[in-house]
């Protein structure tokens, strides 16, 4: 633990941690989805890593042509 | 009668008065005027005035189930905007404040098409000095867009008004059939104010530009009304699925790469009117209480961001993720405020976010629209990137940069308190809020599989963002302009009009000389023929030539003629 929070901080770890109390919450409880897809286990935890990844990349990539001088409206 | 008159109203006349008071005697003035606005709101559900003029019957406060919610949340941002702008020791923005609630709120009241146009223009003309109030050559020529997009949203309802005023023989404010022209007149005139997609541009434009008292009252009124008026005249709309499910997924990746914190801010508004707009397609009445609490609840938490942000602008003078960092030991009050805004537009549990957000998707779950309820949630993880993270990480934390300032003043600081607190008590007593929402509802947010689920969803999240900084794949911010709708009105059509025009003038001057030589060539050749080849005698004179003339052009006449018979 000592070696990880030296390693990543305090606060990171704290969220790493809590990442893995929730995974555990749903060993322990039965958890289902508003839509039959969400039922997988540990799916909310895979969309949620892979959505902020996605919007990321996307993200990155409008850079190229969407982004401009800051005073590209004045010239 | 103080009780029949319509709520808002007050504030707009008495607003006069402000610029004669001194400055804190001003404030609480005009707190008491917003109380004795809200004093209209405990008069029932009804028709409680209308006036004739010119034979038409407006319909001034007329009160039901659902312009309760928002004249409730209305009320508290006015009482709110109030205390966060104390410091501010000019009349100028406190009349445009006050004016441009007053018009909201009366706008919510309205029973019938003009008059809910005339406050609609209202809204746009008393809160444009707010924009200007940013005192930037930017912010003024962006005033000037925001007020011509406003006034045209005004003339599209104003013609649907008419439309139905012909077709109907009344204009009352009821639903409304999108396949109708005025249908769609109106249709468009609310798509505007609500920021829809490639309608947008002017949100962004605008509301950064606007000083730090006048942004978070921009957020809350103009877009929230056009979400009300949606509701009342567009449930169950089946293109509003559709279109707001397009505007919660697209300002996601806007808001990533943008670096001006306000500016962010728009675009995370933008997304959030999109699940509002979404929950109005369903029109169930799970969904309209949805969209109805995540209004409510948005108002108070998206105040809370701007109001945050603003401390930030009025403290430092830049609101620029490039140039901000490491004020968390500066401003700490602000930055945990900012934190519990946050933390509620997340949607985390025990806050506002929460419960509002969980009944839309609930709803979205129950009428089975798979693919936009997986968009949601999707736009969910989106929020909690650029608004839960974001924005305070680059404000309080990420770098240091070398900034040295003092926490906010202290009327910024009760507002920010205030409006902290209201975000966690309606995520701990749901029931209690769920009780103003328009129709009566059994729900439980807080069941097992939805406090995990979203836990799950939200904490992957953050880690993600946890990675990507702590690897340094995330780019740095940069100063920069992110095009956005507005580019088409403010770079393509110009770029396209102005050579266009150009060309059109030196065209229309060489065909004027081109004219004018050939007119003077054959004049000169018609008098070198009649002179020198004596086809005309010098005795003939002019007058024959006329009389000549005159017969030709009937001759064509009458042979042209031939062809018409």
């Amino acid at each position: 633990m000592k070696i990880l929070i030296k390693k990543f901080g305090k606060i990171n770890s704290s969220v790493l941690l809590l990442c893995i109390i929730f995974l555990v919450l749903e060993l322990i409880g039965h958890r289902h989805g508003e839509t039959s897809i969400e039922d997988f286990t540990f799916f909310p935890a895979f969309f949620g890593f892979l959505s902020c990844i996605i919007i990321f990349k996307i993200g990155v990539s409008l850079r190229s042509f969407l982004m401009k001088d800051e005073d590209y409206y004045d010239k | 009668m103080i009780s029949n008159f319509p709520p808002g109203l007050i504030m707009i006349i008495g607003a006069l008065l402000i610029p004669f008071l001194p400055h804190i005697i001003r404030q609480i003035y005009m707190m008491i005027l917003v109380l004795i606005s809200a004093y209209s709101l405990t008069l029932g559900f009804g028709i409680h005035s209308t006036i004739n003029l010119m034979g038409f019957d407006f319909i001034l406060f007329q009160a039901d189930s659902l312009t309760l919610p928002f004249a409730i949340i209305f009320h508290i941002a006015a009482a709110l905007n109030v205390i966060y702008g104390a410091h501010e020791k000019h009349w100028k923005q406190h009349v445009s404040i006050m004016s441009y609630s007053g018009a909201a709120i009366a706008a919510v009241h309205a029973g019938d098409l003009f008059t809910l146009f005339i406050w609609w223009e209202a809204t746009a003309f008393t809160s444009v000095f707010l924009i200007l109030a940013g005192n930037t050559y930017r912010s003024y020529k962006s005033a000037f867009r925001y007020i011509l997009i406003q006034v045209t949203s005004g003339m599209f309802l104003l013609a649907g008004a008419i439309v139905l005023l012909i077709n109907d023989g009344s204009a009352l404010l009821t639903k409304f059939d999108i396949n109708s022209l005025y249908g769609q007149l109106i249709f468009i005139a609310f798509g505007i104010k609500a920021a829809f997609p490639l309608l947008n541009g002017w949100l962004q434009d605008s509301y950064p530009e606007a000083s730090e008292i006048g942004t978070v009252a921009l957020s809350t009124f103009t877009t929230k009304l056009a979400i009300f008026c949606f509701a009342k005249c567009f449930a169950g709309t089946e293109l509003l699925i559709v279109i707001g499910a397009i505007m919660t997924f697209y300002p996601i990746f806007f808001a990533v790469i943008e670096n001006d914190l306000r500016r962010v801010l728009t675009y995370s508004l933008n997304n959030q009117l999109g699940f509002m707009i979404v929950a109005i397609g369903i029109g169930t009445e799970l969904a309209i209480n949805g969209a109805v609490a995540h209004a409510f609840a948005h108002i108070l938490y998206k105040g809370l961001l701007f109001m945050g942000m603003g401390a930030v602008l009025y403290r430092v003078g830049t609101c620029k993720a490039s140039e901000l960092g490491g004020l968390f030991k500066y401003m700490p009050i602000t930055a945990v405020c900012t934190i519990i805004g946050a933390i509620s537009i997340s949607a985390f549990p025990l806050f506002s976010g929460f419960v509002a957000k969980s009944l839309i998707m609930s709803a979205l779950g129950k009428e089975g629209l798979v693919l936009v309820y997986f968009m949601l949630l999707f736009a969910s993880a989106g929020v909690l990137h650029h608004s839960g993270i974001k924005i305070p990480f680059f404000a309080f934390f990420a770098h240091e940069s070398g900034i040295k300032t003092k926490e906010a003043p202290l009327n910024m600081i009760v507002a920010m308190i205030i409006a902290s607190a209201l975000c966690i008590l309606i995520g701990i007593f749901p029931s209690t809020f769920y009780q103003i929402l328009p129709y009566e509802i059994n729900y439980q947010p807080y069941d097992f599989s939805h406090v995990v689920g979203q836990l799950q969803l939200l904490t992957f999240a953050a880690f993600a963002f946890i990675c990507l900084w702590h690897f340094k794949i995330y780019p740095p911010e940069l100063n920069s302009t992110v095009l956005n709708s507005d580019w088409v009105y403010r770079k393509m059509l110009p770029g396209v009009l102005i050579p266009l025009l150009k060309l059109v003038e030196k065209m229309n001057q060489k065909f004027e000389w081109i004219l004018r030589i050939s007119f003077t060539r054959t004049k000169l050749f018609l008098s070198d023929t009649m002179l020198k080849n004596k086809v005309f005698d010098r005795e003939v004179g002019s007058d024959t030539l006329i009389v000549v003339q005159i017969f030709t052009v009937f001759l064509i006449l009458i042979f042209i003629g031939q062809f018409f018979k």
